[in-house]
């Protein structure tokens, strides 16, 4: 039974739910016990260190200080979480004085980071060990060919994320094939989605979408695969508009990660919350 | 030894064609030492640029397999083992016009540097005789930025870039401007910021690309939430970006969590809110928006409130 501390960030509380009801969902049935951290806020985002880095250090080093007083390393299945907290413990860890400093600004709320709690993923537990979780597999995604898509902030930087070789990383395709698919290869797998621009460059994210959608289809994926549930959001919804920016009539589902390995777990799609993408769901569930 | 194989992307007199040349190799041999192998004993007419050899001078940027690097500091070995091959594809720099095979244009990127005024506007105070001294701790802030050697590895993976660089500046531009901004002797901050603003400054994607191939661990992401931070220090915040940024911090002051349904008219204004009501259809259809969802602040907000402005203090100190 492998045990952590449950950081789920903010959007699988609202758009993306379906996430959190396939994760709970997936971890009871391969045995992954989550404590969801209580009192957790939001990470940061991507955005808070740029009005005020002080406060993106403090609120996740709070967020690590209730970690560490459950004993237990964090998951998290976004993306930009990961990110968000990893950069703040690499940031406390490698200086002394910062973290003097930022634990005198948490202290004001009670709180005190050690720096002994780890910060790991979803997708890197999987890949880590297979095997713990592949005989659980008992309707194998035979046939089903799956394009791997990353998203940024699981890989870079490297020096920050550093579960493995973020210019030619192998973990998601680990993982489809552990669920029984094939991993289809194509050009955007290390690609960005633009989610994080898309308020101030919204037609070139939706360019993006459009470009890395109807690539995995070229590439001949049934549908797409993503650790992360912004990379999800943004290549799911957006999908229309996509299509229309580079003229294109790809259509493909978009699966988190979590909803790809309940379906080789023999989940239904509407009890992983596929019926709740815009686009393309009703193709996985007619291949299921 | 063992045997490698260069596909290279070849672009000769407006036409593009890829060629293999192989090569017996050594350890220790790098990418450019590959190139001038092969344009010395297999094909003369291979153009590509490289100076130094020594990862200082920064012409020799290319991509292999479609990532950045200096052909003079990668070694063929290492990424044999990297991508377990032994055949890597050779391309020109990506987000750059190319003139021919591996050389890139560099000229329009330098004159686009020249907006973000890339050179120190001194201080009144500082003449001739007396130079433009500053502290040690000063100089210590601003030292790591003359590490840029301008090879253009930020720029090649940039997605912004690769979307569309009509409205963005490359990775490097942003790096000069905050470079200028926190120089403790610059006399205007704003004649560097206030065109990084214009240039794109908000429109970063945050795909940490340009920090993850720069070969001098300079970090251009970091560069531009610095330049960020310091717009919102000079109120110079009436954009989408900032609006968005503020949300966030605002809705972990009042409630620790992301308010969804309200970001999009605090990021975007009402009016242009209205223009979004087709996706929020989409979106309500299927579950995903609820506008009327409330969230409620966590436990403990009070705490997390505290938080928040012993940082502003912090930060004043």
């Amino acid at each position: 039974m492998k045990k952590f501390a449950f950081f789920p960030g903010c959007v699988l509380e609202g758009s993306a739910k379906e996430a959190l009801d396939a994760t709970i969902k997936v971890a009871a049935a391969l045995e992954i016990e989550l404590v969801e951290i209580p009192g957790w806020t939001c990470c940061g985002a991507s955005h808070v260190q740029d009005m005020d880095p002080m406060a993106a250090l403090a609120i996740n080093a709070r967020n690590m200080a209730l970690a560490e007083k459950m004993g237990l390393p964090i998951l998290t299945v976004c993306n930009t979480c990961t990110l968000m907290l990893r950069q703040a413990k690499s940031a406390l860890d490698g200086d002394d004085r910062l973290k003097e400093k930022v634990n005198r600004v948490i202290a004001s709320g009670g709180y005190e980071y050690v720096g002994f709690s780890d910060i790991t993923h979803l997708l890197w537990v999987l890949a880590e060990d297979t095997a713990f979780w592949q005989r659980r597999i008992s309707r194998p995604l035979t046939g089903t060919k799956v394009a791997a898509y990353y998203g940024c902030h699981i890989l870079r930087p490297q020096k920050i994320m550093n579960f493995e070789d973020s210019a030619n990383p192998r973990s998601l395709e680990t993982v489809i094939r552990a669920v029984g698919a094939e991993p289809v290869d194509f050009p955007d797998k290390l690609q960005c989605c633009g989610f994080h621009a898309f308020w101030t460059a919204e037609k070139d994210a939706v360019f993006l979408t459009g470009k890395h959608v109807d690539n995995a289809v070229k590439a001949g994926a049934d549908m797409m695969a993503t650790p992360c549930p912004l990379c999800q959001m943004q290549l799911d919804m957006y999908q229309p508009e996509g299509r229309q920016a580079v003229h294109s009539t790809a259509e493909i589902p978009v699966l988190h990660l979590a909803q790809l390995i309940g379906l080789g777990l023999g989940f239904s799609p509407a009890e992983l919350g596929i019926n709740r993408h815009v686009s393309a769901a009703s193709k996985v569930m007619l291949n299921q | 030894m063992p045997t490698m194989t260069f596909t290279i992307r070849r672009f000769v007199e407006a036409k593009s064609f890829s060629r293999d040349y192989s090569f017996e190799y050594m350890a220790g041999n790098t990418v450019l030492d590959g190139l001038i192998f092969i344009k010395e004993k297999l094909d003369p007419s291979l153009a590509f640029t490289a100076s130094c050899r020594n990862g200082v001078c920064g012409a020799c940027a290319l991509r292999v397999n479609g990532q950045a690097v200096l052909a003079c500091e990668t070694a063929i070995e290492s990424l044999a083992a990297r991508y377990h091959s032994a055949r890597l594809t050779i391309a020109p720099l990506g987000n750059f016009t190319v003139l021919r095979d591996l050389v890139v244009d560099w000229q329009p990127k330098l004159d686009r540097m020249k907006q973000v005024k890339p050179w120190l506007i001194p201080q009144d105070a500082f003449s001739a005789d007396t130079g433009c001294r500053q502290s040690q701790t000063d100089f210590d802030k601003i030292r790591g930025y003359t590490d840029c050697i301008l090879c253009g590895a930020c720029v090649s993976e940039c997605s912004k870039l690769a979307a569309d660089s009509a409205d963005f500046l490359e990775p490097f531009a942003f790096v000069k401007a905050q470079k200028y901004v926190a120089d403790s002797r610059d006399d205007a901050p704003l004649k560097h910021l206030d065109p990084a603003i214009q240039a794109g400054l908000w429109r970063c994607m945050h795909c940490e690309e340009c920090t993850a191939k720069c070969p001098k661990s300079l970090d251009p992401a970091e560069d531009i939430a610095k330049l960020r931070v310091m717009a919102f220090k000079k109120a110079m915040v009436n954009s989408a970006g900032a609006q968005h940024a503020q949300a966030f911090y605002e809705d972990i002051n009042d409630i620790g969590r992301l308010n969804e349904a309200k970001l999009a008219i605090r990021t975007d204004g009402i009016m242009k809110s209205l223009t979004r009501v087709g996706l929020a259809y989409r979106l309500m259809k299927v579950d995903k928006l609820d506008p009327f969802h409330l969230p409620e602040p966590i436990k403990n907000i009070s705490k997390v409130q505290k938080i928040l402005k012993a940082a502003k203090e912090a930060d004043k100190s």
